[in-house]
């Protein structure tokens, strides 16, 4: 019997049986299901941050690197150097050159709408999802390091060494790129990104920038806001303020 | 005939052993769930066969499109079938000699590419 | 001009058998350092999060676009209709064919994860210059492959001409592929310039060259078969249009970025206090690489003089690989302008280091040993080359 199933034929002859044999096992083992996100995402939505660095404080970025590397088990590479470990949201300090002026920021993968390393992936790994969230698909990922190469905010990272013991949630591995996730598998749960959340004050705000009633869209509109390299017209989904 | 006989016994022969194999590593919770009489799996066959299928279309509609649903998820497979160790409360990684994945996957000389970058054990307590 | 005679080259002599197991001995080279680096991951070379394409890199794409260059010779005859460079076309095939082989197999056995190669195939991004070059590169190797077919089957041969055609605009988007890859690199100051894509053509056309006449006097020399002056001078002159054409489009770039005043970091960079990179674009690039050999082949005493001439192909090819890495190591080293008016005090912004490993070194050259061989054995096997290229069987002018 197990000889003679041909996978394609399979697949083509059980679609139906298997919707019906699961609705009918749904008693036992699919109740869990009933919470989880069944629909795929769309375009309804488009999630972003804006970081207002005029309340932000060094230590506050501080604690949004290390909740990021809690989170996602980034960060503890024991073989590579310096430059070849993971960084996947740094802290930033810039001096205004003309004022003198100095800001302290958290800068990650700005989850562009237009992103350049979706644009340059050879093997569409880099993707952006419905829902504004740039990801890398690592499944498809052959480590060409083009989508570093053309990302505007150093956001990518190279695994450079065999990994163990990872993150349930966040697979990463030898030989491809990662990056800011935009804690993708808490968002999709209804939770906030672990850097947000990691913030007492509401110095970080994350939401859905298309929602006219949400706190993000509401204070895009109150306060003045930028993207970093604007001038390169990607329309980032992460923004600051007082910058 | 003769001849045709013992090898098709033979062949049986080594099925029943294959069988008895996987089995002998199927997993902590997937054992217990198993002797409590539930089933998880509409057939056995039928995941054996139909696993890669079942797990790439999954793995797609997961990443690509926010889909999550436990149906086909790796997390899922890696919490039923990994095996405690005999000593300590730990568990073996799931693709480690003789575990559940390479049990079948050294005998069919097929390389897992899923634990170059995926957990092989189920999460700790804390989450 | 009597006519041409190809025959295969014996490759039964000592020296034959030494030159293979030399190269095959970089080759192996070459693949332990594969494995080494695949096996530990990235981390045991120098490429980090910042210098993400390092050494493999340089000679991977010195060898592809020298590969396209290299055809030069056969478009020449072919579209051109120039009689005395056809002789050299089916050689010119080979030779672009074994460079291109040898620079993808250095590209491939880079990646994070080599074994996923398939992915490439099968998985297509058509907005990705990336994804384009992986067709081009196969088209090339279909559309040369045809090409020397038609060159060599007697009966095909009225087509090679409309092949060749179609060979040479397949090189010239190719090479125009490979500039872009650069070119399209918007955060990158030191990429972000049209002018990549004609740069990398005519840096094709040197450097293809310089190796193309390395392996035609070489071949000659150790077969022992005639080679005129006629050709080799042709070819020398040839060899100094070029090169000086390549340092007038690195003119051409780096005033066009200075005139820029967003660009003049990353200028002051390269020209002036780049440090390593500094010193490999004025010496290596510019005077090793273009004016040495310029001197070489147009001063009345070194003129004509074969050793010479193959001392400024070797000099070409050096300074190609120090350009390349100048452009593709040094571009990277340079910090991206994250904030365009404002001065990067932590986090961001210091000048990317870079050690090459030997492993890196070892995956390079490799490429070359790989091109070498590739057409080493087939000279061998097929008849690439013509039994004798004296004056008076390859000059169609030639007065006896």
């Amino acid at each position: 019997m197990d000889s003679k199933i041909n996978r394609r034929d399979f697949i083509k002859a059980t679609t139906a049986t298997t919707a019906s044999v699961a609705a009918l096992g749904a008693g036992i083992t699919l109740t869990t299901y009933v919470n989880a996100n069944e629909n795929p995402v769309t375009n309804e939505k488009r999630w972003g941050m804006l970081v207002d660095t005029n309340r932000l404080t060094e230590s506050d970025i501080d604690g949004m690197v290390t909740a990021c590397q809690k989170e996602n088990g980034w960060g503890n590479e024991t073989h590579s150097t310096g430059d070849q470990k993971a960084s996947w949201i740094k802290k930033i300090k810039v001096k205004d050159t003309a004022t003198q002026r100095i800001s302290n920021l958290a800068l990650m993968c700005q989850h562009c709408e237009e992103p350049p390393c979706v644009d340059v992936c050879p093997t569409n790994a880099s993707m952006k999802r419905e829902d504004g969230i740039v990801l890398v698909d690592k499944h498809r990922c052959i480590g060409c390091r083009y989508c570093m190469m053309a990302c505007p905010y150093d956001a990518r990272s190279f695994v450079h060494e065999e990994l163990t013991n990872q993150k349930e949630h966040m697979p990463r591995g030898k030989g491809t790129v990662e990056a800011c996730t935009l804690c993708v598998h808490r968002v999709d749960k209804g939770e906030q990104p672990a850097c947000v959340e990691a913030v007492d004050s509401d110095a970080v705000i994350f939401g859905d920038l298309l929602d006219v009633t949400s706190n993000i869209h509401q204070t895009l509109k109150r306060v003045q806001s930028t993207q970093i390299r604007a001038d390169l017209n990607l329309n980032t989904g992460v923004r600051y303020s007082g910058i | 005939m003769n001849r045709f006989m013992v090898l098709l016994l033979s062949l049986m022969m080594t099925s029943v052993f294959a069988h008895a194999n996987s089995e002998h590593t199927l997993g902590t919770q997937a054992d217990s769930m198993k002797s409590s009489g539930k089933t998880y799996h509409q057939s056995s066959s039928m995941i054996r066969k139909m696993h890669p299928e079942f797990m790439n279309h999954k793995r797609d509609k997961t990443l690509r499109q926010g889909v999550r649903t436990e149906e086909y998820s790796l997390k899922g497979c890696v919490s039923c079938h990994a095996s405690k160790k005999d000593q300590s409360n730990d568990y073996h990684a799931i693709d480690a000699s003789e575990q559940f994945c390479s049990t079948c996957h050294q005998k069919v000389a097929i390389s897992v590419d899923c634990f170059g970058c995926h957990r092989t054990t189920p999460a700790e307590g804390d989450k | 001009m009597s006519i041409i005679r190809y025959e295969q080259t014996q490759g039964k002599s000592l020296g034959f058998y030494a030159l293979i197991a030399g190269l095959g001995a970089f080759i192996l080279a070459a693949l332990g350092g594969v494995y080494f680096m695949e096996h530990n991951g990235h981390h045991v070379t120098g490429m980090n999060n910042h210098i993400v394409w390092g050494l493999p890199h340089v000679f991977a794409l010195f060898l592809i676009v020298a590969a396209s260059g290299a055809l030069n010779i056969a478009s020449i005859a072919s579209v051109f209709n120039k009689k005395i460079y056809k002789p050299l076309s089916r050689l010119s095939g080979l030779v672009a064919l074994a460079l291109l082989a040898g620079g993808l197999m250095v590209l491939v056995l880079d990646l994070g994860r080599p074994d996923r190669l398939i992915v490439a195939m099968t998985e297509y991004n058509f907005g990705s210059i990336f994804a384009w070059n992986i067709i081009l590169y196969n088209g090339f190797f279909l559309i040369v492959g045809i090409y020397l077919w038609m060159m060599f089957e007697r009966r095909m041969n009225k087509y090679s001409r409309k092949v060749g055609i179609a060979a040479f605009i397949w090189r010239l988007i190719l090479t125009t592929g490979t500039g872009s890859i650069f070119g399209f690199l918007v955060a990158r100051q030191a990429y972000d310039a049209v002018i990549m894509a004609p740069m990398f053509i005519v840096m094709s056309f040197a450097f293809g060259l310089a190796f193309f006449v390395l392996v035609l006097m070489a071949s000659y020399k150790w077969t022992e078969r005639p080679l005129g002056d006629a050709i080799v001078n042709r070819l020398s002159n040839l060899l100094g249009v070029f090169v000086a054409a390549v340092l007038y489009f690195v003119a051409v770039y780096h005033l066009g970025n200075l005139y820029l005043a967003e660009n003049s970091g990353v200028e002051n960079f390269i020209l002036m206090d780049g440090g390593i990179y500094t010193q490999l674009f004025w010496y290596g690039q510019i005077i090793l690489g273009s004016l040495i050999p310029l001197v070489l082949i147009y001063s009345p005493s070194t003129k004509g003089n074969r050793s010479m001439l193959g001392l400024a192909s070797v000099l070409v090819i050096l300074g190609g690989i120090a350009q390349l890495y100048v452009i593709i190591v040094g571009g990277q080293a340079y910090p991206m302008e994250l904030f365009p008016g404002k001065e990067i005090l932590e986090g961001y912004g210091a000048i990317a280091l870079y050690t090459p490993t030997l492993a890196e070194l070892m995956l390079g050259l490799g490429g070359i040993a790989v091109a070498l061989i590739a057409i080493i054995f087939l000279v061998k096997v097929l008849p690439f080359l013509p039994e004798s290229l004296a004056d008076n069987v390859a000059d169609p002018h030639h007065k006896s």
